[in-house]
């Protein structure tokens, strides 16, 4: 088994290949394989085998910027470093041609993307991905140039080499003569202001049970950094959650590192970061946190639940009017983060925070392009807050949205409903803003449905409608008798499907006294048919249930969505509290950095959370 | 872990993001290359290719690579050829770099010409710039074009004793190429791999060992005394390195290290495994006198080198690291790799995926290990198809190992989605809950509860997949579904699902009407032939299959010994098959005469009304059917062949995780991925593990104990002397510890003597020998010394014995260190 690359493929928005380049042997070529690849079904697997292909190939594939990057291999590989191996390639052309990757940046400079995809693959064993690495051998003509007047992309270092400085190859020729002494970082970096960045960005995904219960909701964090500075600089990062030291040992789950971080000192001293940087920007490390841990073999409900503080909670509520053919989402926004003063009483930005994070930060200013007045740490603003709903595919259209704030867009044949919530209007953002829709199914519902005498012809239309039309039960006589019985047993079973599961339950077993469903005995539920009830009137059809009528409720009830996900970023507050306590250069380690220099640091903290608070409904 | 591109991408806010992409895009359009303009004219390309200016060379040479890059026909570049191969020569760094990557693109199209740059490469192959060193040699191996195979194996083996590390990679990397271009150079090219595979280099060994995958991965026999350096160097790897160095190990690993058990008492253990982690210690201390695996002292060195590996950024090499630990180590790994797998799901999408189906597949394995991760599955509204598949029989899987209060979530969520509007996701979902109720008894009838809910749904899918689920559970279980059929019955009046409803009633038929007390098939079969011209026709060939289980249940009960007089008309209907208008006219008589005289019991009268409802009905196919049935049941005397048919008990069916399959392939692969669309054989070049070695079978671990300490070079930083020394102290004390363990668990499995060890090595030395003679001719001394000195090593410490390792590993330390200083000097 030998896992290879055969060819790396890219192709611009319009599938047009714009790099073609073969590692070995003769793979499909690029015009080739695409209309074989598209012609897999949409949502495209990562890894697709094309048996038609002469000869026959995988196809790895991944979609950055709306460029669609393929690897091609005819023989088994493994496809977690491919993928992988493509993911460097673009973090490497990003860096080097400037991010957002886009065809006509590739175009225009072939000559270094054809330097950079030969370096890092060699007849297709993947072996030099290492940004610094790279940055030695390629040199791009006018670098700065093209990275200043093409992006301003805060990552890019600035590089003072020129291309034909003799004492650059010079040195260069003694690296290589000894080989790299550290793999990840390029030698004898300069740098005139030497800055030190941290970003943690916080990606939070919570799932909530109708009840409005949160089932699971887990943090994925990654610690970004920026290193510019001069010499090779020790550094050591420590973090801190609330709760000191043990906590973060306790709260950080699964982590991985870069290379450059030494494991033993972390294993040491959870929340400590010892590392000799890369120069530039690169991924530190990341890690989770569970938010709700739970032991998965209680057999109840845990009785304490932490608190989990979410700043956008998302609500839904169905099958409302009198048709039945409205519903309504309702968002809870609430910025009152922990741990920060209210945000109403505090005066305007400016003043530090309430002592989180050590004076020598400076806050914001680090990342983005003129955000750097968003991220001030002490006062976190929530951003970005965009409502989505799943539309049913059954859907005609959406009548009467009525936002009490922001703007919801729907357009017929699209599967989603998005609802975006302006933050930044004056004013406080905390409270509550409604959505009230209504549902429109295709015209042939609303034709049929008191009628049994057609029933038969509508029937026969067309596919989608089948479901209206049969088995019907009614939600509104069958639901509120046995609700309580139910409900007993849901509670028991800490069954979390309330209100819809209910009516479902109960309408299968209409004629059914409350016993069987006794709750003394959950785990032995006997499907409940009283038998000899029907033993003695073998005569009457009722042996069966009756064939309900089909009402405007259930009609609508199909159309209704049934979940909803919020997606927000608030800048200056991280989910899991953890925050950095310092970020410290060891002077004795370090080497090349001037005496008495001291470098600029800042910190930022990002969430994010891009649909992944999620209400089930 | 996240890229940075990502990250950065969320760092930044969107409508920056679109504002620069809108913003570069106008401003590379006035930079993007035209490539009719004058500039890019054949002639005026040559002339940039000719010039005596670098710049100008330099300027040419981007254009060719640009021109040959762009989407077209590859001749448009192949015209500069010539004007490109004359530059071959150019002293400049970056001309040199293009033209080099021009050649290896071009040159099988002319060979010819790319021949005549080969004398010029091969003088770059002197140059004293290391990085030209290394191109050269690589680009000349690149250069597909069979009559050069010698000059590129010459060209290798200068490589492989060069100064600079970078060119020792280069080497280690052509040489899968050499063999390429010409498999009859195995024999010198093993000789060159065994050089580079013993290098003090982790930077070179990686390289040298995917090419020992590449070109020879069974000589098991070379790695042996690189084995310890290998495990040494695994963690200072890089990703690629690490990756290519974990799959050889854990194919020798199989080969030469036995599984071994021992039954071991508390004391013994704890000795041993005083310093180590408490979840190593636990596993074996826990049970007294139980079975243990015991590792090999070596073995163990590599699995907790693994370990650190762990907390890698690359999800290949936790894949990796997980494989070994399944297929090699005791329970007590893998668990602790259970974790960083599951991590693996934090990455992008594409990477999930692929982690999904090897979580999957160690879940089938071990998947208690997973339970504790179960929230980490749960299913998102907005994830593809081919994710959300996976969870859902993840969830499935860990289902039967969790408490009630998550087998409460987990069907709960089963059952929302299956309320959804993407039928695939109902059908999964609506299975899942079957699987979950298969696996877990205890939990079957709130899951049967929850299906026979859905029964009455509105969706198509939803109900008919319940029913055919639902079915299974009562064939599984007929014994206690007694009342499932019952209350399955009551839904027939609501139902209108042609398939839900023949599902039903073949259940009805088939459980609900053996007993006599419990009798309900009888009363179905009334009600169903008053409506039976209404129903479809599955629906119908059920109602008749029906018809005649009942018929035939009753004839059972009901022996017609005293009915003498009534197989006559019986029979006659029989023979007159054909005359179908006779036959019914009798039947019609029969039912007049029936009706007078009340003998002919109801049942009997149902099933000639049945019998008399199909035979004018439209389906050929219903008519045959119901004839069948007529025929079988003629003669109620005679009912063996017709319960033979008809009552014949029906296997149970079992409805298996759908990645069962995938079970026994080998995680971290494509085939994997691609499952049975790969074939049987799975895709090209994909190989299982080799079976694991019996005990008694594998190689002398003595062969393994040849020192080879070229170690690592002195770290050059402060930090990396620091982290050398963490890292040998903690992987010091199992190489300290190995040879006792050595003299207690291996003695039984030596079955070779020591000279018959020693030969081998002699022979491998030898040929070792053999290919440097035969490729002598151009040599330069150096290189010839130090390979002669590492030989010279090997024989020393063949003759220790390695019986002291601490003292060598000092004593060769200091010499690697003189070494290193006189190549230098």
């Amino acid at each position: 088994m030998s896992s290879e690359v055969d060819a790396l493929y890219i192709y611009d928005e319009y599938s047009a290949p714009i790099v073609e380049h073969v590692y070995r042997s003769r793979p499909p070529s690029a015009a080739s394989i695409l209309p074989l690849y598209k012609a897999h079904p949409a949502p495209r697997p990562s890894l697709v085998y094309l048996p038609n292909a002469a000869p026959p190939v995988t196809v790895f594939s991944i979609t950055h910027s709306n460029l669609l990057f393929l690897a091609v291999s005819e023989v088994e590989a493994e496809p977690l470093l491919v993928l992988e191996f493509l993911h460097r390639v673009i973090d490497v052309l990003e860096e080097f041609v400037g991010a957002p990757l886009l065809a006509s940046k590739l175009q225009s400079s072939y000559d270094v993307v054809a330097q950079l995809l030969n370096e890092m693959c060699d007849a297709g064993i993947v072996c030099n991905t290492e940004l610094n690495a790279l940055q030695e051998v390629v040199e791009v003509e006018g670098w700065m140039g093209k990275l200043l007047g093409g992006v301003t992309l805060p990552g890019a270092t600035t590089p003072n080499l020129g291309s034909n400085n003799p004492l650059k190859q010079q040195l260069a020729a003694a690296s290589l003569a000894q080989g790299p002494a550290i793999p990840w970082r390029r030698p004898n970096v300069r740098h005139t202001s030497n800055e030190l960045y941290v970003d943690i960005v916080e990606s939070l995904s919570v799932v909530m049970a109708p009840s409005g219960r949160v089932l699971s909701a887990l943090v994925s964090g990654t610690i970004a950094f920026t290193a510019k500075i001069s010499g090779i600089p020790d550094l050591l990062l420590s973090l801190t959650a609330p709760g000191g030291q043990q906590a973060i040992a306790r709260k950080i789950d699964l982590p991985v590192f870069h290379p450059c971080v030494r494991l033993a000192r972390w294993r040491e001293q959870p929340g400590e970061l010892s590392f000799v940087p890369p120069d530039g920007r690169f991924i530190l490390a990341g890690y989770e946190v569970d938010l709700l841990p739970m032991d998965p073999s209680l057999d109840r409900p845990p009785s304490h639940m932490e608190k989990i503080f979410l700043p956008a909670i998302v609500d839904i509520r169905k099958s409302l009017g009198p048709n039945h053919s409205e519903f309504e989402v309702r968002l809870t926004l609430n910025t009152n983060f922990p741990g920060f003063p209210p945000a109403a009483s505090r005066p305007s930005a400016g003043r530090n925070g309430s002592g989180t994070s050590t004076p020598s930060f400076l806050a914001g200013g680090s990342g983005g392009g003129g955000g750097g007045g968003g991220g001030n740490s002490s006062s976190p603003v929530l951003e970005e807050v965009v409502v989505t709903i799943p539309i049913s595919k059954s859907v005609r259209s959406i009548t009467a949205m009525q936002a009490s704030r922001g703007e919801p867009q729907f357009s017929p044949g699209s599967d989603v409903l998005e609802w975006r919530v302006p933050t930044k209007d004056a004013g406080t953002i905390s409270g509550t803003a409604t959505l009230r829709c209504t549902v429109a199914g295709y015209q042939s519902v609303d034709e049929g449905f008191d009628d049994p005498a057609e029933t038969e012809d509508v029937e026969a239309n067309a596919n989608l409608l089948q479901g209206y039309y049969e088995a019907p039960t009614s939600y509104q006589t069958s639901g509120s008798a046995k609700d309580s019985s139910s409900r007993k047993r849901k509670t028991k079973k800490k069954k979390t499907k309330k209100s819809r599961s209910t009516a479902a339950t109960t309408s299968t077993i209409p004629d059914t006294p409350d016993e069987p469903s006794d709750p003394s005995k959950p785990q032995s539920p006997v499907p409940t048919p009283p038998l000899q009830q029907q033993q003695q009137h073998p005569a009457s059809s009722s042996i069966f249930h009756p064939p309900a009528r089909k009402t405007k409720a259930q009609l609508y009830a199909s159309l209704m969505p049934n979940s909803a996900a919020v997606s927000f970023s608030v800048r200056g507050w991280l989910p899991s509290g953890i925050r950095v306590d310092s970020l410290n250069l060891d002077p004795r380690r370090s080497r090349g950095l001037g005496e008495g220099v001291k470098p600029y640091k800042g910190v930022k903290y990002l969430c994010v959370s891009r649909r992944g608070v999620e209400r089930r409904c | 872990m996240e890229t940075i591109s990502r990250i950065s991408s969320m760092l930044e806010t969107a409508r920056e993001l679109t504002l620069e992409a809108a913003q570069s895009a106008t401003l590379s359009r006035g930079t993007a290359p035209d490539y009719t303009s004058q500039s890019y004219s054949v002639p005026h390309i040559k002339k940039l290719l000719d010039s005596r200016n670098e710049r100008e060379v330099l300027d040419g040479m981007r254009k060719v690579i640009s021109i040959m890059y762009r989407n077209d026909p590859s001749e448009a570049s192949l015209n500069f050829f010539s004007a490109v191969v004359k530059n071959v020569a150019n002293p400049n760094v970056e001309v040199k770099k293009l033209v080099y990557i021009y050649l290896v693109h071009h040159a099988e199209a002319e060979p010819d010409l790319a021949l005549l740059s080969i004398n010029a490469i091969q003088k770059s192959l002197t140059d004293q710039n290391p990085q030209v060193r290394a191109m050269a040699l690589r680009t000349m191996s690149g250069i597909r074009v069979p009559v050069i195979s010698q000059i590129v194996s010459l060209a290798i083996k200068r490589g492989c004793g060069d100064m600079s590390p970078h060119v020792r990679k280069a080497a280690a990397l052509a040489i899968p190429k050499c063999y390429r271009l010409d498999p009859s150079s195995l024999p010198q090219l093993i000789g060159y791999l065994s050089t580079l595979l013993g290098d003090s280099q982790y930077f070179v060994v990686g390289p040298a060992v995917a090419a020992f995958l590449d070109v020879c991965p069974d000589r098991i026999d070379l790695i042996h005394q690189h084995y310890r350096s290998l495990v040494k160097k695994l963690v200072d790897m890089d990703e690629w390195a690490q990756l290519a160095t974990l799959r050889l190990l854990t194919n020798y690993g199989r080969k030469c290290f036995p599984r071994k058990t021992e039954r071991v008492n508390k004391s013994t253990t704890k000795g041993f495994y005083e310093d180590e982690d408490d979840e190593v210690a636990d596993n074996p201390a826990a049970e007294d006198g139980t079975e243990v695996e015991v590792l090999h002292p070596d073995l163990e060195l590599f699995l907790r080198s693994c370990k650190l590996l762990l907390q890698s950024r690359n999800s290949a090499v936790i894949m990796s690291v997980v494989r070994c630990f399944l297929y090699l180590a005791p329970p007590d790994y893998i668990a602790a790799a259970v974790g960083p797998l599951v991590a693996l799901l934090r990455s992008p999408q594409d990477i999930q995926h692929v982690a999904l189906y090897n979580i999957v597949v160690v879940a089938l394995h071990h998947p208690t290990m997973f339970a504790k991760y179960v929230s980490h599955f749960l299913i998102h509204a907005n994830e593809p198809s081919h994710i959300w598949c996976l969870k859902l029989e993840l969830l499935t899987i860990l289902f039967p190992h969790c408490g009630l209060h998550w087998k409460g979530v987990i069907i709960s969520e089963l059952e929302h989605f299956s309320r959804g509007t993407d039928p695939d996701l109902v059908r999964e979902c609506v299975r899942a809950i079957g699987r979950c109720a298969q696996n877990d008894m205890n939990t079957a009838n709130h899951c049967l509860r929850v299906l026979l809910s859905q029964v009455s749904s509105l969706d198509d899918t939803l109900v008919s997949e319940s029913l055919t689920v639902i079915r299974h559970m009562i064939q599984q279980d007929p014994a206690s579904h007694k009342r499932t059929v019952i209350e399955l019955v009551k839904h027939l009046g609501s139902t209108t699902n042609p398939e839900a409803r023949a599902t039903i009633i073949w259940l009805v038929g088939e459980y609900a009407g053996a007993e006599p007390e419990q009798n309900i098939a009888p009363d179905v079969l009334r009600i169903l032939v008053k409506g039976f011209s209404d129903e479809s026709e599955v629906t119908k060939q059920q109602i008749v299959l029906l018809g005649a289980k009942v018929y035939l249940h009753h004839l059972l009960l009901n022996p017609p010994a005293e009915e003498a007089e009534e197989p006559k008309p019986n029979v006659s209907g029989g023979i007159t098959v054909n005359n179908e208008w006779a036959d019914e006219q009798k039947e019609e008589r029969q039912e007049e005469e029936q009706q007078e005289p009340p003998k002919e019991d109801t049942i009997t009268l149902l099933w000639r009304y049945i019998l008399l409802l199909t035979r004018y009905d439209v389906s050929y196919d219903l008519r045959d059917r119901a004839r069948l049935y007529k025929a079988l049941l003629s003669d109620p005397r005679s009912t063996q062949l017709a319960s033979l048919l008809l009552l014949a008990p029906k296997p149970v069916p079992y409805a298996p995780s759908p990645s069962e399959t995938r079970k026994d392939l080998l995680i971290g692969t494509s085939t994997l991925v691609v499952g049975a669309a790969a074939g049987s054989n799975g895709l090209k070049g994909y190989e299982s593990l080799p079976i694991r070695v019996k005990p008694g079978q594998e190689p002398d671990s003595r062969l393994r104990d040849v020192k080879n300490d070229m170690a690592e070079k002195t770290p050059t930083t402060a930090g990396e002397r620091l982290d050398k020394a963490l890292r040998d102290h903690d992987t010091l004390a199992a190489p300290a510890s190995g040879p006792q363990k050595n003299g207690a668990a291996t003695n039984a499995g030596k079955g070779r003597t020591l000279d018959e060890w020693l030969d081998d090595e002699e022979s491998e030395t030898e040929e070792e020998t053999d290919s440097e003679e035969e490729t002598d001719s151009g040599e330069e001394e150096d290189e010839e010394e130090s390979e002669e000195e590492t030989e010279e090593e090997d024989d020393d410490d063949e003759e220790d014995d390695g019986e002291d390792d601490e003292e060598e590993e000092t004593d060769s330390d200091r010499e690697t260190v003189k070494k290193e200083s006189q190549r230098l000097l």
